[in-house]
């Protein structure tokens, strides 16, 4: 019998786990899908200063890296023109009196990563027409002309292809030029070697230009950091573009990176002279937010196409075939079992007391779908109930059952009052099920003032404790994302959860609580030995 | 290891009791003969092993309404449940009085506690056992109107309020190990430790005690009359042991905790069964029934009189 047990736990935990072997390296499917980029919500205001009736400012045009949607302009009491020309995107608002108010555009964006890597040798004589304002020269006085030819002359080596001229003069940029904010002029910067980010990327602009290669100085806003993004006022920066190969190429010689640009930087306009005066603080104010909005953290639309393509036993077996519906109720049920797992850990090897057997499943559900601090707090507010409601109707001498069923009523009627009243139901608005396994656990609520009565109070907040302890576990085990798509994905799984409870079950051994209980004991019975050796 | 010391003392954890012991040795399907105590009244009476008369049971809310008349007849009586645990839901009267007012007749109930208690308070208390709040699995239930017992002597300097009762685990028909309940003040007279009743350990061979202790401390006498704790030797031992082996005969249930009372005119009687008992029985007697649980598998002869199993018991526990 033993045998048997030991073989078949074994197949149930490690079935699952060929199975995985065979998915990912025979089929060559991916376990997880794919994590889709977060994407950003942007705002931005802005607001001219002084009597002007019409002010553009520039917003984000798609391109390469950057995906743009839900894209909103408050166009009331505005007329509003936006100037897509071909590579920057202008919008202008007009109006019959001065402006007074802020004009405000958001929109949910897409950052993608660019990187050219190999940037093949480029020996390209003549442009399109349109690229020729790309290559005029800015005016500069004579004695900075010099100073910069003199500085070509020092790095540059003649007859080069413009790539390896490009990458010179963003060493060059990158690296002697010291970061200094207080240098605004690239007179000043040619002199001491120090300069802005936007003098460096005006100096690279014009060394690229002097070496006829189409470039400009794009703006672009870096997204906040995590920890402070709320509400962090974002500020232009700027770093360069230069036609290499008939291609855009990113330069940023500020943060160091030649042909990339990270996904933290979205670009708002591409080129920095013609909005130069526009976006300049004398003329307007103007504030940008940024952040994160999480849509669809993995790409389950892909997942699923990749494992129709695999056409195999489990392309047919997939939970991916079934309706969204469906699939978000299975992605949350195929955590319970996970959930027992923590359960019976918890109850069988540690020995935490809980009310009735699944309440604190039932708990982790409810905490997973409304939030812990809401979820506690209700179920909380349910416990007080019922104790109250217990001492209240008392009195009455009711049967059970109708009893038990007007706390159960009560704690709808609380639900009612709560969606009623409360400004922030969003989170349950779209689970019509998330009360549901509170409702359940309110059964057991009557059984908490019975063990009041009968085994004190201090044994039932322990017992109250420990269901809540075992509640929160779950509920954090459960707000791994990773771990809800791996069972989602891999349901076989299941299986393994399986082998793992019999093992629990099977296990003989003390549970942790026991060591306290019988501590004195231990302690006692190790007294009387020591005292009956002491006798003569 | 943190268990090493638990397990050389030979300590009984829950998972091993049930592993080990109920699951393996207590079949399914003998379970109501212990958990419904109506069951076990019919069965006792078969086998003639003596318990307290069963004066009704309650098994509907219709024989609720004239629940007075008949409890008038008694003097004294106890409600339980009939598929209650560790004594949830019993209430002992020790007096039923009848006043009358006005030609209204009003019967309230004294408890042993001397608490006073109208009779619509008892039929409520009743009303919550039938509809299952006591009992082992929710489950709608009945209740038992039973004799209430007197306490034996012997008890008088060693009990405060109600009545001890004498658990003795048997294995495989052969009693194991055994204490003594005694009921405290602050076990509001009930013999039970998760209340705060002393738990006394019972040397198998000549029912004197070896231990006493109230909440896992060691203590010598009554904190309620202050009578030293060991000075208790129970009378009619060899009968109580016998009558608990022969639970075993009669139930079928390999590991099996039999709740005994001594009474002053009938000597021992059958109390309850319990299918699950507890492992407080370890930390009263100072000692681990591991060790004896194994004896009596691996050492044991089988196919022994009831007698024979008490007599194995008490030479060698």
């Amino acid at each position: 019998m033993r045998k048997i047990i030991a073989i078949i736990t074994t197949l149930l935990i490690c079935l699952p786990f060929g199975m995985l072997f065979y998915k990912s390296q025979v089929l060559k499917l991916s376990l997880l899908p794919e994590m889709v980029d977060d994407v950003w919500n942007v705002h931005m205001t802005a607001k001219p200063k002084g009597e002007q009736t019409s002010f553009s400012f520039p917003i984000p045009k798609p391109g390469p890296g950057i995906k743009i949607s839900d894209e909103r302009i408050r166009s009331k009491h505005f007329e509003i023109f936006i100037d897509s020309n071909s590579d920057s995107a202008l919008a202008t608002w007009t109006s019959k009196e001065p402006i007074k108010q802020k004009v405000s555009y958001s929109a949910r964006i897409d950052l993608q990563p660019l990187s050219y890597k190999d940037i093949p040798k480029d020996f390209t004589e003549t442009y399109p027409r349109g690229l020729n304002r790309y290559l005029k020269i800015p005016d500069l006085i004579p004695e900075d002309l010099a100073a910069i030819a003199h500085l070509e002359s020092a790095i540059l080596e003649g007859n080069e292809d413009k790539t390896s001229v490009i990458r010179k003069i963003y060493y060059y940029v990158e690296e002697e030029i010291q970061r200094n904010t207080s240098i605004k002029t690239i007179h000043e910067t040619l002199n001491t070697g120090k300069g802005s980010p936007l003098i460096k990327a005006r100096l690279f602009n014009v060394m690229a230009r002097r070496q006829k290669v189409p470039s400009r100085i794009v703006v672009m806003i870096k997204m906040p950091e995590r920890k402070k993004q709320q509400h962090a006022k974002l500020r232009f920066t700027f770093a360069n573009e230069v036609f290499l190969n008939n291609k855009w190429i990113p330069i940023d010689t500020n943060r160091g990176f030649f042909g990339q640009r990270p996904d933290r930087f979205m670009v708002i306009h591409r080129n920095y002279e013609e909005i130069e005066k526009l976006i300049s603080k004398k003329r307007l104010s103007y504030a940008i937010q940024a952040e994160r909005a999480r849509i669809n953290k993995f790409n389950k639309a892909e997942f699923k196409k990749e494992v129709i393509r695999s056409d195999s036993i489990f392309s047919r077996l997939s939970l991916y075939r079934l309706p969204l519906p469906l699939q978000t109720m299975f992605t949350t049920i195929l955590l319970i079992p996970v959930g027992t797992l923590v359960l019976s850990i918890a109850r069988n090897i540690i020995g935490i007391p809980t009310f009735g057997i699944f309440t604190p499943i039932l708990l982790t559900l409810f905490f997973k779908e409304t939030s812990l601090g809401f979820g506690a707090l209700f179920f909380f507010i349910v416990v007080l109930v019922g104790i109250g409601e217990r001492y209240v109707l008392d009195k009455f001498y009711l049967l059970a059952v109708p009893r038990l069923s007007i706390i159960l009523t009560l704690v709808i009627m609380m639900m009612i009052g709560w969606s009623l009243f409360s400004t922030d139901i969003s989170f349950i608005s779209q689970q019509h099920l998330a009360f549901f396994p509170i409702v359940i656990v309110t059964t057991n609520i009557e059984r908490l003032s019975i063990m009041i009565t009968e085994e004190g109070l201090w044994s039932t907040i322990k017992t109250l404790i420990g269901t809540l302890a075992i509640a929160i576990m779950g509920y954090l085990l459960y707000s791994i994302h990773s771990l809800e798509m791996f069972m989602f994905t891999n349901p076989e799984l299941l299986l393994t959860v399986i082998g793992l409870l019999i093992l629990i079950g099977k296990y003989k051994g003390y549970r942790l609580s026991e060591f306290l209980r019988f501590r004195d004991l231990v302690r006692q019975k190790k007294k009387m030995e020591s005292k009956s050796n002491d006798l003569p | 290891m943190i268990f090493r010391d638990l397990h050389e003392m030979g300590i009984l954890g829950i998972n091993n009791r049930v592993g080990r012991y109920i699951l393996r040795h207590n079949k399914r399907e003998n379970y109501p003969l212990v958990d419904d105590k109506v069951l076990t009244a019919e069965r006792a009476s078969a086998w003639g092993i003596a318990m307290p008369e069963n004066y009704l049971v309650v098994q509907n809310y219709g024989s609720l309404k004239n629940l007075q008349y008949k409890l008038m007849n008694y003097e004294s009586f106890v409600i339980k449940p009939a598929n209650g645990s560790q004594g949830n839901g019993i209430i002992v009267f020790k007096e039923v009085i009848k006043e009358e007012k006005d030609g209204e007749v009003r019967i309230l109930c004294r408890r042993s506690n001397d608490k006073l208690m109208d009779i619509e308070e008892v039929k409520h208390h009743v009303s919550g056992i039938l509809s299952g709040l006591y009992s082992l699995s929710g489950q709608s239930d009945s209740a038992i109107i039973q004799a209430k017992i007197d306490k034996h002597p012997v008890f008088n300097n060693f009990s405060y309020g109600g009545i001890p009762d004498i658990r003795v685990i048997v294995f495989e028909g052969f009693p194991v190990m055994s204490m003594v309940r005694l009921p405290t003040k602050s076990s509001d007279g009930k013999a039970n430790l998760h209340q705060g009743a002393i738990g006394a350990g019972l040397n198998l061979k000549d029912g004197s005690t070896n231990n006493a202790v109230i909440r896992n401390q060691v203590i010598d006498t009554h904190p309620d009359t202050g009578y030293k704790i060991n000075g208790l030797q129970l009378p009619f031992w060899r009968e109580i042991l016998e009558l608990a082996a022969q639970c075993y005969d009669m139930v079928e249930l390999g590991y099996l905790g039999a709740d005994i009372v001594l009474t002053p005119d009938q000597g021992p009687i059958l109390l309850e069964l319990n299918a699950r008992p507890g492992l407080a029985i370890q930390i009263a007697n100072l000692s681990g029934l591991v060790p004896r649980l194994e004896k009596i598998q691996h050492e044991a002869p089988r196919n022994l009189l009831a007698k024979d199993r008490v007599d194995f018991s008490m030479n060698n526990f």
